[in-house]
């Protein structure tokens, strides 16, 4: 028979990370959409947080380290899995994302927008948001890192990401103003 | 380069408040004469504020249940490993790294699995000893059967029954696996001796049934209506476990 194993107590490191596995779980289902694979990334992440646990300086900022594990994990297991194409076509998706912004299609007071949106109806958005758009704003507007912080994380220049934000800011508040329209010419029938 | 790309270009910086006041009052004054870019502006801090405004409700994500006592374990089982002498852990990864290195072999050759019962089982076995390794440590909380069989219908499309735990053997985990060219349910099971013991269901398969040891560990392979059935152990089951296996095998295939 076996022996029931001795539990080592966890020390301030290990319990500093376990602080962040809500905010992590909440990042990798916007990264995933799917919940088993936000589970099984938080959770890989964890193994390569702990494992690699001697390459983190002390004093730097663990959140934004832990950041950059969870999406180097992420962008290995697309690569893995041939689903990178998304990414790749993430220049074109700026460029088509670039033109002028119609001032028609902004025409839904702001402030009535923001208060009318609820939760759901902004993950939905946020989640058709191009992946590479929707990396980059959850990071800097929900999670409130550094541009540089997030040109590390994605393993891109900082202009790269400021465009991003950019586009993915601009497309999110179009399509919540769509919605919103289509919802009003619902209403009115 | 014209006033408009140059505004478009530092959009974020604008919005997000980082430009100096010089820059900022330029591109103010650029604004005031511009509708395309004050519409870029108010779309852009549209999209900024409704996202800050909810971001502490974004972030309110409700954890997957067991999700934390399984990183709590493996922060358990890494600080115990810690404190074990030097050899033993460099053995455990060197262990590990032949096991990879098997996996890897093994995916490589995934027509031959397909057609050696050997194979197959040094593959799955790879499999076993690795998810155990990584993902379980320490005193991983029991599974409900039915919620993973949920979990496994609703996420990946499979439809397979779950065995429940039961007196001497409890469910603590599934995954996915690769075989082949695809992916399979691995479901992770712990034996009251705290042997652990790993179905793979494999849709589609069909093999005859086999029993043979590789690695130290036995593998049971059987197929029922075109499923095939492998059920990975330790090679010295004895006891409690060798009742948990004959369990596994009738309630498996049910």
């Amino acid at each position: 028979m076996f022996g029931r194993r001795q539990r080592a107590a966890p020390d301030t490191f290990s319990n500093e990370v376990l602080g962040y596995l809500e905010p992590l779980f909440a990042t990798a289902m916007r990264l995933t959409r799917n919940r088993a694979d936000a589970e099984d990334l938080v959770q890989d992440t964890m193994v390569r947080a702990l494992r690699f646990r001697d390459r983190f300086e002390p004093g730097t900022n663990l959140r934004a380290w832990l950041y950059t594990i969870l999406h180097n994990t992420w962008r290995n297991r697309i690569r893995d899995t041939a689903r990178e194409a998304t990414d790749v076509d993430s220049e074109r998706i700026e460029e088509l994302a670039s033109r002028p912004d119609g001032p028609a299609e902004l025409e839904t007071p702001e402030r009535v927008l923001i208060r009318s949106t609820m939760d759901v109806d902004l993950k939905e958005a946020l989640d058709e948001l191009p992946d590479a758009f929707r990396q980059a704003v959850w990071l800097r507007d929900v999670e409130e890192f550094s541009y540089a912080e997030i040109a590390k994380m994605l393993d891109v220049p900082i202009g790269t990401v400021m465009s991003r934000i950019s586009r993915g800011r601009r497309q999110l508040y179009e399509k919540l103003s769509q919605a919103k329209t289509d919802a009003q010419v619902r209403v009115s029938r | 380069m014209s006033e408009c790309r140059l505004v478009t270009e530092q959009l974020t910086s604008f919005v997000d408040e980082q430009l100096d006041a010089t820059r900022r009052v330029e591109i103010e004054r650029h604004l005031e004469g511009c509708m395309a870019c004050r519409s870029a502006v108010a779309g852009e801090r549209g999209g900024q504020t409704v996202l800050r405004q909810h971001a502490q409700r974004l972030r309110d994500e409700p954890l997957p249940p067991g999700l934390r006592s399984r990183c709590e374990s493996l922060v358990h089982e890494h600080a115990r490993a810690a404190g074990v002498p030097g050899w033993r852990r460099t053995l455990v990864p060197t262990v590990l790294s032949v096991i990879l290195l098997v996996f890897t072999a093994s995916a490589i050759f995934s027509l031959a699995t397909r057609r050696s019962d050997a194979v197959l089982a040094a593959q799955l076995t790879a499999d076993h000893s690795k998810c155990f390794k990584l993902f379980v440590a320490g005193n991983p909380p029991v599974m409900d059967a039915h919620e993973v069989e949920e979990m496994l219908a609703r996420e990946y499309g499979w439809k397979i029954h779950v065995p429940p735990s039961v007196d001497g053997l409890q469910l603590i985990g599934v995954r996915r696996c690769l075989y082949a060219d695809g992916l399979i349910p691995h479901v992770m099971y712990r034996a009251a001796n705290g042997q652990d013991l790993s179905l793979f269901v494999l849709n589609g398969v069909t093999r005859n049934p086999t029993d043979l040891v590789t690695f130290g560990h036995r593998s049971q392979i059987w197929t029922k209506n075109n499923t095939t059935f492998v059920l990975v152990g330790p090679s010295d089951e004895t006891g409690r476990l060798a009742d948990a296996t004959r369990y596994m095998m009738k309630e498996a295939d049910r």
